[in-house]
């Protein structure tokens, strides 16, 4: 069962608001599901590194929240919710090409196509972005970098990395603003590509959203 | 001095990129480490800087063992020069970019400055002290790259595929330059390459990788000997090797095998 891009940015969307609404053991059950679904979809090394990184930062969220006072379960709802939608994200890119993204940004959305393009582009530019990170840590560890000491000459010493960094980030898009005018962008931009059309699959998965979406209210008020 | 004893190593629990290698570069060598794409040749230097560590066996930088250290710690003993030289390029001048490893060494002033006219010096680049690096020619930064390891003194430069993306004068500029640090100030040279003629040319010895196998260490005159065939490393003669074998005249460059050629043939040039 495929459902287009459309229908998972409305099902993202909608967990957002999910978490906020409905009670702490059904966002849990959301969790559950939402890492059953992302398992399924993707289960390589990267995948549960994300996961991974995404509960010592949760872990870290809820420690911070509990230094500044919050009582535990504040601390720990907050910790959820915040699991939760992002892993609605995860879910979502490891499902669906950053294409498709942009496509249902422009036609359903009606997002200008700079704009759609813009927001893929950066997503693109992690990838790259980290390992040019890595590689210039280790260029300049090999003349003499090292980011021993406390948080302030660690946080001075770390713009022998940064400079870098930015420096080829602007000339990277400098790069590919350039390459992209040359190849026409803008003229008609996602206006050749096939739309994507709603089929079945689509239409029970936005009903069932509705439907879960409305139940916080009707169980309050009728 | 470094030396690499049953080295094994793998990124992330992945599969064996380095397989019990052990090999062992004394001072003062010119060594060619060569290899298809994703043999282990980078891993390799990559183990002898300290940027990783090995899964099992040692390594040994002038006879003390790397396992504890990190890169910052070797980087007045090995100096590494990276295939990109802008995702380094840091400070607003030549001069200081060169002095950012002895800044960070706390070395004094007047050391510095001795110390980077020297490296400038060596890679023929004292002319563009102030210069704004980023405006330099792309073989200029590699030059600039070399010049920055050279900052800290080190006996042993790793270049990778230092060569790469140069016209042929800048190739042949900066082969010069390693040549002479090689010669002149008896720096140990482990030049990364894919690069056949210039492997042949300038290197003594030759140590091949192959799937993470050492396959070959030996002398470069002895694998470039143009009848060995190399394709099953990934590797192939050049064509001056073979065209020496098949006149039987030893030469090193175009140059000289035309001029032994006429020599040979009884003909002027």
């Amino acid at each position: 069962m495929k459902i287009t891009a459309f229908t998972q940015l409305i099902t993202v969307l909608a967990v957002t608001t999910w978490v906020f609404l409905l009670p702490v053991p059904a966002v849990a059950i959301i969790l559950v599901l939402e890492l059953a679904l992302l398992l399924y979809i993707k289960h390589d090394r990267l995948t549960m590194a994300a996961i991974g990184a995404l509960t010592v930062f949760t872990g870290m969220m809820i420690l911070l929240q509990l230094i500044f006072g919050s009582p535990l379960s504040v601390s720990l709802t907050g910790g959820l919710r915040m699991f939760v939608m992002t892993t609605a994200f995860l879910c979502l890119l490891a499902a669906t090409k950053i294409q498709d993204i942009a496509q249902a940004l422009v036609e359903k959305f009606h997002l200008p196509c700079e704009y759609a393009f813009m927001l893929t582009t950066a997503l693109r530019f992690v990838p790259d972005f980290l390992t040019d990170s890595a590689t210039t840590l280790d260029a300049q560890s090999c003349r003499g970098y090292s980011n021993r000491g406390n948080v302030f000459k660690r946080f001075y010493s770390y713009l022998a990395v940064v400079k870098p960094l930015v420096m080829r980030a602007v000339a990277k898009s400098d790069t590919l603003a350039l390459s992209m005018e040359l190849k026409g962008f803008g003229a008609n931009t996602y206006q050749n590509m096939t739309p994507q059309r709603l089929c079945f699959a689509d239409y029970l998965v936005l009903f069932l959203v509705m439907l879960l979406s409305l139940y916080p209210l009707w169980s309050k008020y009728i | 001095m470094i030396e690499a004893k049953a080295v094994n190593f793998a990124y992330h629990r992945g599969e064996p990129v380095i397989n019990d290698i052990t090999c062992k570069i004394e001072d003062g060598e010119f060594v060619a480490l060569l290899g298809h794409n994703g043999s282990g040749k980078t891993t390799l230097s990559r183990l002898f800087m300290a940027l990783v560590h090995p899964r099992s066996g040692d390594i040994f930088v002038d006879g003390d063992n790397i396992e504890k250290l990190e890169p910052a710690d070797l980087a007045h003993q090995v100096g590494y020069v990276f295939q990109n030289p802008d995702l380094q390029i840091l400070e607003d001048t030549v001069f200081a970019e060169v002095a950012y490893g002895p800044r960070c060494k706390k070395l004094s002033e007047t050391a510095i400055k001795e110390q980077v006219q020297a490296a400038l010096q060596a890679m023929g680049l004292e002319n563009l002290a102030d210069a704004y690096p980023r405006t330099l020619s792309f073989g200029q930064k590699r030059r600039l790259g070399v010049a920055a390891a050279l900052a800290l003194n080190p006996r042993t430069l790793i270049l990778d595929e230092i060569t790469n993306g140069q016209d042929e004068q800048e190739k042949d500029d900066m082969m010069d330059y390693l040549q002479k640090l090689n010669k002149e100030k008896r720096i140990t040279i482990i030049l990364i390459t894919h690069d056949m003629n210039i492997a042949r040319q300038y290197a003594k010895r030759a140590i091949v990788l192959n799937d993470g196998n050492l396959v070959f260490d030996g002398t470069t005159q002895d694998l470039y000997n143009g009848v060995r065939d190399l394709k099953e490393w990934g590797l192939t003669q050049p064509i001056m090797a073979i065209l020496s074998a098949a006149f039987i005249i030893s030469a090193p460059t175009v140059e000289d095998f035309c001029e032994k050629l006429c020599l040979k043939e009884g003909g002027e040039r």
